[in-house]
Order: C-alpha cells, then sequence, then structure tokens
C-alpha cells in the first residue's frame, strides 16, 4: 500500500511548485518592502523617484518606537491579556463544541442557532451597551474589564464542531466499551484526537486578540493596562507622519507571532493523526 | 437503575438524563458569555432601533418603526448594501477558490513545503493598519509600483483607490491577499483529515489526480467547505477596519462604502444610535437569509459519506 | 457570634462612610483625557504635569484617548455611564457641554476665568454651541498654503509676491504644471489639498457666503447659494484643466511630500513636521476671493466632571494650560496656533517668527480666522460636504446640483 503512495509522492509536481514560488514572491512583497521601510528615514519614505533600499541603515525608528510609547508594558499587556483570552476561549469551545457535536440534549439546537447569529451582530453597535454593562460592573481600568467582554466563543465552536464531527464513531465507541463516560470521551478520545484543529484554534483565536484594538482604548485609560494596538495607533494618528516609526513597531510586534507559527506550524497543519484512522 | 441509564421525555423525544446534564454542564459557561457579551447588549441594540437615541445628546424617546423606514427609502444605505453583496460576492468566489487550490497544491510533495506554508500564512499575522498603509502606497498612481509595472509591461495604468471603477476592486485584491492564507490553513488541516487509504485506492483503480480531487477529496471536505463560506458570507458583510484604513471618506463616489461604514458613521459621525442599531438588525437579517440559504442548499446536496 | 459579626461590619462599613470625605478633601485626583499624540501629545502632557506639581492636594491622570473618532466614541459612552474623564482635550468639544445643557463653561467665560478678552473671537466662535461658548480653546489650526521652493525656481515663478487671489494662483499652479515637473511624473499637480472640505469652507466665507446661517436660534445650511455655486465653479474648473487631480485629496499630502504638487493647502501644524523635506518649503497666506478669511480647526477643551470640587480644580487647570504663555509655548513646539493676541508681542514668537518666516505667515491669519457654531448635525454635514466635493470633481453632478443636493439632504436630517 504505502508503495503506491510513495511512487505518487516521488513524481515532483513541478507545475505546482513553479506556481506556488510565483505566488509567495506577491505574499512577501509586502513584508519585505516593511522591514525595509522600518529603517528608512523621513527623507527616504516620501522620496521620489521612490527609494526601495534605505539611504543608511540605523536603529533609528526602532529607538523611537520604544522613546514614544512604554512598548514594553503594551507588549506584556497584549501577551497577558492575549494568553488569557485565547485560553478561556478554547477551553469554552472545546466543551461546548464536543456537547454541541457528540451528545443529544434538548436545546442544544436553540443554542446552535443563538451562537451563530452572534456572529451576525457588527461590534460597531453592541460595543456600546456592552460598555455600559462593564462599566456598571466598575470593570474600567482592568484586566478582567479587557479580557471578560472579549471571550467570543461561537466561531471556535463552530470550527472545532467541523472537526469534531468528523471523528469516526468507530473511536467513541471502543472507548465507551471501555468504560469511559461522557467527560473521560472528552479527554481521551477527542481532544487527542483534535490537537491539530485545537492547534489551529488557538492560532486564530490569538490573532484575533492580539490585533484587538477598539475595545481595549475604550476600557483602559491607564497606561498601565493598555496594549500594543493602542501604542501602533499612537504613533500613526497623526497623518502617518511617522509611517517609518510605525513600521518599526508593526515588525517588532509581528515578529513573536511569525516565530511560534513558523515551530508550530507542522502541528497546524496535522490533524487527525490516530495510527491506524490513517 | 443507574443514573445513565434513567431516560426522560422533553416534546416528543426521549433523551438520557445523563446527557442532558452533562450537556448543559459543558454548555453552561459559554452560554453565560453569550448572555454576557451578546444577548444583553441585542436587547438594548433592538430597543434602541425603535428610538431616534442621540450620543450627542445621550437621550432619546420611541419613534417606533421611524428609524426602518428611514433605511429602506435611503439611497446611501442601499448603496452601501448593494457594495456590500458585491464586496461578499467576489471575495467569497476568489478567497475560497484560491485557498483551496493552493491548499490542495501545497498538500503534495513540493519542495520548501514549510516555508511555503508559512509564506502564504504570513499576512494573516500583520496588523490591518500597517498592512494597509503598504498596500496604499503599491497603489499610489504615480509612484506605486503596480503602475510601475504595468507602465513597463506597456499595460495602461490605473488610477486604483482613486476611481470609482476600481476602488472596490483594490481593496478586494488587498482583502484576498490578507485572508487567503486564514483558509488555506483550514482547507489544508481538511486535506491532512483525509484517510491516505482512500486516495491509494482510488490512484490504484487508476484515477487521475484531477478525479481523485473532484471525485475524493472535494467531496470529503464537505464540512470544512460550508464552515468556510458560512464565515466568508458573515465575515465579508461585516468588514469594516480595512475599508476604513483605505478609503477612510466612502470613497471615490461612495464606491466603497460598504455596510458597516454606513452603520458607523450614522453611530459615530451623525450620533444617530437609534438609526444605526436599526441598519445593524437589518444587516442581521440580510445576514440571518444568507446562512439559512446555505443551510437549505446544503441539506440537499447532502451526500452520505463513505 | 454572628451578631458580633455584623456588628463589626457595619462599624466598619460606617467609618469608611466617615472616612471616605475625609481623605477625598485632601486629595483629588483628575483624569484627563487627550486625543492628540507626536509632539503635540508630548507638549500637552508636558504642561499638564507642569500644572500637577505646582499644586499640591490635586493629581493628574493623564490617557491618550486615541484620534478624534475614537475620542468622540470614548467621551460618548463614558458619559452614558457616568465614567467621564474631568477633562478631555478633544474635536468637538461644545457636542459634549453645550449640547447637553452643561452651561458652567459659560459661566466660567462671563466671568473673566479664560482671559475672554484677549483670545481671538473667532476662536470663541469655534467654541460654541447655539452661542454659548462650551470649551476653551487649545491646540487650534487653520490652512495655509505651503509651496515646493525647486519647482517654482524651475517654473521661473517669483514668489517675492505672492499670489494674493485664488485667480492669481491658478495662473501660477498652470505655470507650475507647465515648467516645474522636475521629477517628471506622468500626473503632476499643480494645486492639491489634504482636507477639502476644510478648505471650500474658507472659500464659501471669502465669496461672502457663509456656511450656516443662524436665524432665530435654528441652524439653517446656505452653501447652495449663488456665490458658493461660484466658489464650487472654481474648483471645479482647477480640476478641468489638471491643475488638480479629482478625488485624490488623500493622497495629496505624500504626492507634496515627494515633491510631485507645487501647492498644497494643509494645516498650519505641518510647520513644525514637515522640517526635512528635501526641497526647500515655503508657506504664503491662503489665497481670496477679494475677502481675507480661513476657517478654524483643532482641538479644543472641555470640562466634564458633574462635581463641583473636581469641576472647580480642573477649570483651574483648563486655564492654566490655555493661558497665554503656555498657549505660545505649545504653539511654538507644534505649529498650533496661539489663542492670545498678546503672544504676538512675546520674545519667544518674535525670535521664531523671524527665524522662520512660515510661522509669520500662519499667525498673521489669526487676524481674520472665523468659525461657525457647533450643532448637532455638523458631523453629517461634513460628511455630505465632502460626498458634493466628490461628485463635482469627478463630473457626476454640476456643481449646483451637488450643493443643493447636499443641503437638501441635510435640511431633512436636521428637521428628522
Amino acid at each position: 500500500m504505502t508503495s503506491v503512495r510513495k511512487s505518487q509522492l516521488n513524481r515532483r509536481p513541478w507545475l505546482s511548485t513553479i506556481l506556488l514560488y510565483l505566488g509567495v514572491a506577491m505574499m512577501l512583497f509586502p513584508f519585505v518592502w516593511m522591514i525595509l521601510s522600518s529603517f528608512k528615514t523621513k527623507a527616504d519614505v516620501y522620496a521620489y523617484p521612490p527609494r526601495w533600499i534605505p539611504s543608511t541603515w540605523s536603529w533609528d525608528n526602532y529607538q523611537k518606537v520604544f522613546d514614544t510609547i512604554p512598548f514594553l508594558r503594551y507588549y506584556w499587556n497584549s501577551i497577558f491579556t492575549s494568553v488569557v483570552q485565547t485560553f478561556l476561549q478554547v477551553a469554552l469551545s472545546i466543551t461546548a463544541g464536543y456537547a454541541l457535536t457528540r451528545i443529544e440534549f434538548p436545546g442544544s439546537g436553540l443554542y446552535r442557532r443563538l451562537m451563530q447569529s452572534s456572529m451576525f451582530v457588527p461590534a460597531v453597535v453592541t460595543m456600546i451597551p456592552l460598555y455600559l454593562t462593564v462599566a456598571s460592573l466598575r470593570l474600567i481600568d482592568t484586566y478582567a474589564g479587557i479580557i471578560l467582554p472579549q471571550i467570543e466563543t461561537a466561531f471556535l465552536t463552530m470550527l472545532l464542531m467541523s472537526f469534531f464531527a468528523s471523528i469516526p464513531d468507530d473511536l467513541v465507541d471502543s472507548a465507551n466499551i471501555d468504560g469511559c463516560g461522557y467527560y473521560r470521551v472528552l479527554t481521551n478520545v477527542i481532544v487527542p484526537n483534535s490537537s491539530g484543529a485545537i492547534a489551529t484554534a488557538t492560532l486564530f483565536a490569538f490573532l484575533g486578540n492580539w490585533k484587538s484594538y477598539t475595545w481595549p482604548l475604550i476600557i483602559t485609560n491607564n497606561t498601565y493596562y493598555r496594549t500594543l494596538p493602542i501604542g501602533m495607533k499612537y504613533l500613526v494618528q497623526e497623518s502617518s507622519s511617522e509611517y517609518q516609526v510605525m513600521m518599526a513597531a508593526s515588525v517588532m510586534a509581528i515578529l513573536p507571532i511569525l516565530i511560534t507559527f513558523m515551530f508550530t506550524e507542522k502541528q497546524l497543519v496535522r490533524s487527525v493523526t490516530l495510527t491506524g484512522m490513517k | 437503575m443507574s443514573l445513565s441509564a434513567r431516560k426522560i421525555q422533553i416534546g416528543r423525544k426521549t433523551y438520557r438524563l445523563n446527557a442532558v446534564l452533562v450537556g448543559w454542564s459543558l454548555l453552561l459557561p459559554s452560554l453565560a458569555f453569550m448572555i454576557f457579551i451578546f444577548v444583553i447588549p441585542l436587547v438594548q441594540v433592538i430597543s434602541l432601533s425603535f428610538s431616534n437615541f442621540s450620543m450627542i445628546t445621550g437621550t432619546g424617546t420611541n419613534i417606533g418603526l421611524r428609524n426602518y423606514r428611514y433605511l429602506l427609502n435611503n439611497d446611501r444605505f442601499w448603496n452601501a448594501m448593494f457594495n456590500t453583496v458585491k464586496y461578499a460576492a467576489f471575495k467569497l468566489t476568489v478567497d475560497t477558490t484560491l485557498a483551496l487550490l493552493i491548499a490542495v497544491m501545497l498538500d503534495r510533495n513540493i519542495p520548501g513545503k514549510r516555508f511555503l506554508r508559512a509564506s502564504y500564512f504570513s499576512p494573516v499575522v500583520v496588523p490591518v493598519v500597517a498592512s494597509s498603509l503598504i498596500w496604499i502606497w503599491f497603489y499610489d498612481p504615480s509612484v506605486g509600483p503596480f503602475n510601475q509595472i504595468l507602465s513597463f509591461l506597456g499595460l495602461p495604468t490605473s488610477r486604483w483607490l482613486f476611481h470609482e471603477n476600481t476602488a472596490l476592486l483594490s481593496i478586494l485584491i488587498f482583502s484576498v491577499w490578507k485572508g487567503v492564507g486564514y483558509n488555506m490553513i483550514l482547507f489544508l488541516s481538511g486535506l491532512q483529515n483525509i484517510p491516505d487509504s482512500y486516495l491509494e485506492a482510488a490512484r490504484m483503480d487508476g484515477a487521475t489526480e484531477m478525479k481523485v480531487f473532484f471525485k475524493i477529496k472535494l467531496p470529503l471536505l464537505r464540512p470544512i467547505t460550508s464552515f468556510i463560506i458560512m464565515m466568508g458570507v458573515i465575515n465579508s458583510f461585516k468588514v469594516f477596519t480595512e475599508i476604513n484604513v483605505m478609503t477612510p471618506d466612502g470613497g471615490p463616489l461612495g464606491s466603497t462604502t460598504l455596510i458597516v461604514n454606513y452603520i458607523y458613521d450614522q453611530a459615530f459621525t451623525s450620533g444617530r444610535m437609534g438609526r444605526a442599531s436599526a441598519a445593524a438588525l437589518l444587516l442581521f437579517v440580510v445576514i440571518f437569509l444568507l446562512t439559512e440559504l446555505q443551510r437549505a442548499i446544503n441539506a440537499k446536496k447532502h451526500v452520505d459519506l463513505v | 457570634m454572628k451578631k458580633s459579626l455584623s456588628l463589626i461590619l457595619s462599624l466598619i462599613l460606617l467609618l469608611s462612610l466617615v472616612s471616605l470625605p475625609a481623605l477625598a478633601e485632601e486629595e483629588i485626583k483628575l483624569q484627563v483625557w487627550y486625543a492628540v499624540s507626536g509632539t503635540s501629545g508630548e507638549t500637552f502632557t508636558e504642561l499638564a504635569n507642569r500644572w500637577d506639581a505646582a499644586n499640591d492636594g490635586v493629581s493628574l491622570e493623564l490617557s491618550y484617548s486615541g484620534n478624534s473618532g475614537d475620542t468622540a466614541t470614548k467621551v460618548s459612552a463614558a458619559l452614558l455611564s457616568g465614567t467621564e474623564p474631568d477633562v478631555a482635550l478633544m474635536y468637538a468639544g461644545p457636542l459634549y457641554t453645550g449640547a447637553r445643557g452643561d452651561l458652567r463653561m459659560d459661566e466660567w467665560y462671563q466671568a473673566g476665568d479664560f482671559d475672554a478678552e484677549d483670545v481671538y473671537e473667532g476662536m470663541w466662535e469655534y467654541c460654541k454651541f447655539a452661542g454659548k461658548v462650551g470649551a476653551v480653546p487649545f491646540g487650534i489650526s487653520t490652512q495655509v498654503l505651503y509651496y515646493n521652493k525647486d519647482i517654482m525656481e524651475a517654473a521661473g515663478i517669483d514668489m517675492s509676491t505672492p499670489p494674493a487671489t485664488w485667480e492669481e494662483l491658478y495662473e501660477v499652479a498652470k505655470q507650475a504644471v507647465e515648467k516645474g515637473n522636475i521629477n517628471n511624473v506622468p500626473d503632476f499637480a499643480g494645486f492639491e489639498v489634504s482636507d477639502p472640505v476644510w478648505l471650500i469652507k474658507s472659500m464659501f466665507m471669502q465669496n461672502g457666503n457663509p456656511v450656516v446661517e443662524v436665524h432665530d436660534g435654528e441652524v439653517v445650511p446656505v452653501f447652495n447659494n449663488e456665490k458658493a455655486v461660484e466658489v464650487a465653479n472654481f474648483w471645479k474648473k482647477m480640476v478641468d484643466d489638471k491643475l488638480m487631480p479629482a478625488g485624490e485629496h488623500n493622497n495629496a499630502e505624500k504626492k507634496f511630500l515627494a515633491g510631485n504638487s507645487a501647492f498644497i493647502a494643509a494645516s498650519s501644524n505641518r510647520i513644525s513636521r514637515w522640517t526635512t523635506t528635501e526641497f526647500g518649503l515655503g508657506a504664503i497666506e491662503m489665497p481670496t476671493f477679494g475677502e481675507k478669511s480661513v476657517a478654524l480647526g483643532g482641538n479644543v477643551l472641555v470640562v466634564l466632571t458633574q462635581d463641583e470640587r473636581r469641576a472647580a480644580a480642573a477649570k483651574e487647570l483648563v486655564a492654566y494650560l490655555a493661558s497665554a504663555e503656555n498657549q505660545a509655548e505649545f504653539a511654538l513646539k507644534t505649529g498650533y496656533l496661539p489663542t492670545h493676541k498678546s503672544a504676538l508681542e512675546m520674545d519667544s514668537i518674535k525670535e521664531a517668527i523671524s527665524q522662520n518666516p512660515m510661522y509669520n505667515v500662519a499667525f498673521s491669519q489669526l487676524a481674520y480666522a472665523w468659525a461657525y457654531t457647533h450643532f448637532d448635525e455638523m458631523g453629517t454635514m461634513d460628511m455630505f460636504l465632502w460626498t458634493a466635493v466628490n461628485q463635482i470633481e469627478k463630473g457626476a453632478k454640476t456643481p449646483q446640483a451637488a450643493l443643493d443636493y447636499a443641503v437638501e439632504e441635510l435640511i431633512m436630517e436636521m428637521e428628522d
């Protein structure tokens, strides 16, 4: 059996390879430009004809980021709030997703509808009512005030549901025969068999939380609790006159995500991997 | 009789008591957040939609259905709705097709696969504000690289973001660039999910790669595909930030004013929170109908797998 | 046991009730939000911190509140829930005081707390809602006309006698397009403006046509009268004759900085920001259609707290920040305008003018800067005007039709 697979694999799909590498140039072009811009001087940015390579290479823009905003404080807050939010969102989505796909109980259909509709309303209109609730709970300028109102689980739950549903029934049945109850099935069958899907969900949740801007801005006043996107906005506000500094801040903001991604992407695209299934 | 064996009857259906208890206990935390973040604000949004609540004075009175009547007779609202439909249709088609194509190609024995996957995903991680600024520069009619390349090739150049015929398209190209990696990752994990034995059996029978794709991969990707399409509908109807950064004034002749931008302007530029709430609820109805439609189509086409 | 516990608890509660006001008597902590960043943000916090250091018993908590849109959202949300800041530096401030019936700023103004006499009359207009002062000017600017000296030289334009009317500017810009395209770009602009709505309001006024009029306390838009249409026709001519690109104002600033535009109308605060241009930068007063006139823009300070003691402290802070000396200092560091007439007599200002003549241009426009009173639909009006200008430039509507439609739509909104 495997020999067929091997021979298939050994034939390199050259057309696909060429196409993919052509596409990659397009995907990465903006990146290269961002990195180059982060080293430019203000004059370089606006020069005509356009200057691709900075006239002098210096770390001034990076230094300026640290001088202008409490970058490390913001960075820490972003990491802290994003990690906590992501953890809560993923944990809630796993349990809810499991219940909705694998357990038959009254009200599950109704919840599914409710969950789906929660994604239909733009945040622009729910923001103010939500703010009023959070303010009445005295959560302004607290981590809880930033984190709790952003625990949206609909997207992640539905994503995980589509994976949980594809786990073969035999796996669950054999666990049942071994005497596993619902909770044990969740921890021993569902979670280990969806590690890839859970990793994907975690990444998506983290990315969503990492870029979150409007809510943290309106719910915090104290620099101590503020997050990176607010700092970035501070850098561009005045008609993007600090374009190059903004680029330096962006490079620093995405670096940890890119590095994490590089190390975990193998995990991300792997889904159900139990031997015997594949 | 043990707890897990006990049955209860609700309506016409019988459930295992244990299942009911476990099910709800697992759902409860999510439900609590759902009520806090969505249900309570939604109730307020609904009641606001029947008022002329003003963000400027902070007061409002009940005006019945006037907001809805206003919106349904307003050119700007319909223009925004129409633009959104255009945007969504294009984005959905191109984004999904391209993501699937890339995922299928990447699922094969390509040299430098890991590098490629990371590269196609990388635009997703760049903050929208930073990447929009970069693309605005790309689209610059006089000094941007796009026009430079076009004129180098002897092709006609374009005003990109500044012309009513190309502005929305320019934003679309940008958002496909930005978002294609997201769906690609989802398709890829779906593809990895397909047991090798199915593919091998087909190949042994002499099926071409094309046939394997259409007869095996595509049907087995159905759950993830319908998820991606549904999320695509929802997200493209709610798109806001990139539009607002790239064309802050609604674009040439209003051609890039999408529905959420319209709602934002009503709520915060004009301070008419009541009207904005009504518009958001109309948007709710539109998205609801579209996802129901998708559900119906899906149910019809449903094939028993394996 | 239970009884004694509840006794202790109620005692603690009582004590805290007694001691809370006593504590508050000693220290007031004022929340201050500001919507400016960069040099302006730094200078603002520097001034505020100076006041903080000099005042025992009051301390400040300064907080950046995002750009003008974000700040408006934040302030309105906070006002609804009673978590508003004590003081805010923001755009359209009078909408958050006067429009809500809060007239304290006007009382203080009447009582002479804010150097009422010394501050330019136009700036007070900029701070009014329905005829009452609702804010104090801080970080105000007008548009000035910047030009690229290298282009002028190449085109043989003598700027020692600058164009004073729009017709003269038209001729000069035409000359610049013909001979001044030194970078040889395909779409060189003779004239551009980054905020067309702001500029066209000034031009209406110069031609003797106000933007809105107040009849019996009612605001009435009048920017579709004959004189305003004349202005719009001129605007259209600039586009038709290829002096100004149609509907590319978002790109105007970048184009000018790249040296591909001869003139640009932009806020006076660019004087302090455009310090590293690769070409010679100059500025002149806004051309006119007859009457000299420029519309004011920028931010204002408001006191939002409803607590009397806090408001008293907040008023002191606002008065300090808006004083002649501090306004002069802020102006010199940021390129915004000094708000006091007496500032022009100060040595620091005189010296700055002698070193950088662009300051002189910006400051002399103060004599004829004006504003219209704030009203609920002013944000809506700007939106409609933007649409109208865009339609005129793109030829989608005639100037008359575009302005008529905008006025019609606005009146409907006001009546709704």
